[in-house]
């Protein structure tokens, strides 16, 4: 399929009531040398999407998103639940930002089908994390007040419930959990994959996103590189969750959009089916990563810094690709946690602070989570006064008026990043789906590279990485050939 | 470092049902109710009331307040705080950190630049409760998230575990989650136990890790 150019998606208002489209009215994608890369040209393999949010990628309407969770939601077993009983049914809001319709046509077929079968009140339960109040306004933009009835979103700041688990008391969001069962949902892109490993990839928001403050400091502090999924593991086991679980059901995603919805009951044997498409549909991208010099990374988009995405792929992709996190035998440690004095000792084994980041511009950004340390030691600029008060006003973010500097515009940032990365690369995170925005230049370096990096996956990474993991061979060839 | 802070929280009073939410998840205890006058017109017997000096603009009141009655000013003089260390010694608060495994140097609130040694000195120095913690350091003001636990570690290393939650029932902190470190022994190894029931992670390694022993990890 060839897709042409395509736009910046459009840039909506935020919970906080901000309008950042009134504000941010030049857009990276529209500047000249800026060019429209799809993902397939990268990776010519990748299924073709059952949805995808935009009509030059596949299929916008979401009928067979419902009639695959139809048919998946069939085969599971509802017998726990009885009639009158409450479940939730729990959903986090990377769905709503990166699956969309997708997303909430499958939560509404869920509620239906689960309501109908069992004859339990079924709620929607939001998941809410870092960032919240800056991001898009789910609620409003999905109307999900009208379509789902009792909806609540669920700060993880909120009130907590104390819960035992094998590895000592943890902390959940209390509101997600106060019914009989609940229903967990996900999708199957690769943020964090740092943080996660790829390992119980399913299992995160259980470490994580269904937590309290307490739980997830823990699993950035009390975990080792490659175990905080140990607090996920460790909480789902948990008899206070166990007690109330009863399924779960994932869009199973590839940067372009929906590929497949998947379910099951038992979250370890669904967790391994989906595994080996994310390798996949992701590997190869991830590493191609690696192949991106001296750049200038532009923001423009809903997406707050590490948690920002150009063509399907988040920006911690980058920042850490000085790395390789999928080979479980590699120990790379925080560099943000990495203390100077220790350095000289461990800095070899060190993720992030990709040197190859010369540069960054943020046309617009979300703010909420934490992101300065990410600039430190990188020329920063920002595109409009309106803009650096927003981030100077984000509590997660107040030093960044010391950090980075007002310019004239978007053009002029440009300029002058490009002249201190010597460099005509640029990767713009503006949230494309299944294209990414890069220079003439990038996008030139990337297909060059994308060969190499195919057969390294291939050929040497990827069987290391699934014999790690104990998962069945991919096979990228023979995916292409099929 | 320290906290920059851009905005206070404002109560909206016509629209303040008096739910106390506010209050229970301030990470300053900035927010405090009083009642309704008889000339106040309002939903709620109570309203609550901002203590600006200590409002560090985390922003938790508007997030939970389900009335819409809390809104962030930006303020036209921004103010800093922080901590000075100088009265607390470096071998204290070394102590102190190596206690709960930290170097004083490692960075802990990374959305206000805030190091273990830091926070250390705060407590050594008379800040004995997570609030105040923050109120002093700035620290855990921003995302409010990702510093927590080792905020807790720290007080409770230096005898202040017991610390009463304020309020008593609010969401700020509730308690120190499990971690890893309590299930290795003095010879540095994992509990069996533990390693045969989750036998795909490379909990030993990493273990070693966590204690820059990157040869073994």
């Amino acid at each position: 399929m060839t897709i042409g150019s395509m736009p910046a998606p459009h840039l909506l208002p935020t919970w906080n009531r901000r309008r950042p489209a009134d504000v941010v009215t030049t857009r990276a994608a529209d500047l000249d040398g800026i060019v429209t890369l799809p993902i397939r040209e990268l990776t010519p393999w990748l299924p073709e999407p059952i949805w995808a949010p935009d009509s030059r990628l596949g299929p916008t309407e979401v009928d067979e998103v419902r009639a695959r969770t139809r048919a998946r939601l069939d085969s599971l077993d509802w017998s726990n639940i009885k009639p009158g009983e409450r479940v939730n049914l729990l959903a986090n809001p990377h769905g709503f930002a990166l699956s969309g319709m997708a997303y909430v046509a499958m939560l509404e077929e869920i509620q239906h089908h689960v309501a109908a079968a069992t004859g339990a009140t079924v709620r929607l339960r939001i998941a809410e994390s870092m960032g919240h109040i800056e991001n898009p306004d789910w609620m409003r933009i999905f109307d999900l007040e009208r379509r789902f009835g009792d909806v609540r979103e669920c700060p993880q700041i909120g009130q907590g419930v104390e819960i035992e688990t094998r590895v000592g008391t943890m902390y959940l969001t209390r509101q997600l959990f106060n019914a009989d069962h609940f229903i967990h949902t996900h999708v199957t892109e690769m943020r964090e994959g740092y943080l996660h490993r790829m390992v119980d990839r399913l299992f995160k928001p259980f470490g994580m996103g269904y937590t309290r403050l307490e739980t997830r400091s823990a699993y950035h502090f009390g975990y080792g590189p490659r175990t905080g999924q140990l607090v996920a593991r460790a909480v789902f086991d948990s008899e206070f969750v166990q007690q109330r679980y009863v399924s779960t059901v994932v869009l199973n995603t590839s940067p372009e959009g929906v590929i497949d919805v998947d379910a099951d009951n038992d979250l370890e044997k669904l967790d391994r089916r989906v595994a080996t498409d994310i390798f996949r549909n992701y590997a190869v991208l991830i590493r191609l990563m690696c192949e991106v010099k001296d750049v200038t990374v532009v923001f423009d988009g809903h997406g707050s810094s590490v948690y920002s995405y150009a063509g399907g792929i988040p920006f911690d992709v980058l920042y850490y690709s000085n790395a390789d996190w999928l080979d479980l035998d590699n120990p790379a440690l925080y560099a943000v946690l990495l203390p100077e004095s220790i350095r000289g000792l461990v800095g070899q084994y060190m993720m992030g602070e990709n040197a190859n980041i010369k540069a960054f511009v943020i046309n617009y950004m979300a703010g909420g989570v934490p992101y300065m340390y990410l600039l430190k030691g990188v020329p920063t600029f920002v595109t409009s006064p309106q803009v650096m008060d927003w981030l100077e006003q984000d509590p997660s973010g107040c030093w960044i008026g010391d950090a980075a500097e007002v310019t004239d515009g978007l053009a002029d940032a440009m300029q002058r990043a490009r002249a201190i990365a010597n460099s005509d690369n640029v990767i713009v995170y503006d949230g494309l789906p299944g294209a990414m925005h890069v220079s003439e230049s990038l996008a030139q370096a990337l297909r060059q590279a994308a060969p190499g990096v195919i057969e390294d996956v291939e050929k040497v990474r990827m069987p290391k990485w699934l014999a790690q993991r104990d998962l069945p061979s991919v096979s990228l060839s023979r995916a292409r050939d099929a | 470092m320290a906290k920059r802070v851009t905005m206070v929280a404002e109560i909206v009073e016509d629209l303040c049902t008096g739910c106390n939410k506010c209050v229970l998840t301030c990470p300053t205890v900035a927010i405090s109710m009083r009642p309704r006058r008889p000339d106040e017109p309002g939903p709620g017997r109570k309203i609550a009331v901002v203590q600006e000096d200590i409002c560090y603009n985390a922003q938790n009141c508007m997030e939970l307040c389900p009335d819409d009655a809390i809104v962030m000013r930006p303020l036209q003089e921004h103010f800093e705080v922080g901590t000075s260390t100088d009265e607390v010694s470096a071998e204290a608060i070394g102590q102190l950190c190596m206690q709960v495994g930290f170097l004083p140097d490692m960075l802990v609130c990374v959305c206000t630049d805030t190091v273990a040694g830091e926070l250390a000195a705060a407590i050594l120095d008379g800040a004995h409760s997570p609030e105040a913690v923050a109120r002093r350091t700035g620290a855990r003001t921003g995302c409010t998230e990702i510093c927590l636990d080792p905020i807790l570690r720290l007080l409770a290393a230096a005898g202040h575990g017991d610390a009463p939650r304020n309020p008593r029932n609010g969401y700020q902190w509730y308690g120190i989650p499990g971690r890893l470190m309590n299930f290795v022994g003095p010879d540095g190894q994992v509990d069996p136990e533990l390693v045969q029931a989750y036998p795909h992670l490379r909990l030993q390694k990493d273990v070693n890790a966590m204690l820059f022993k990157m040869d073994e990890a």
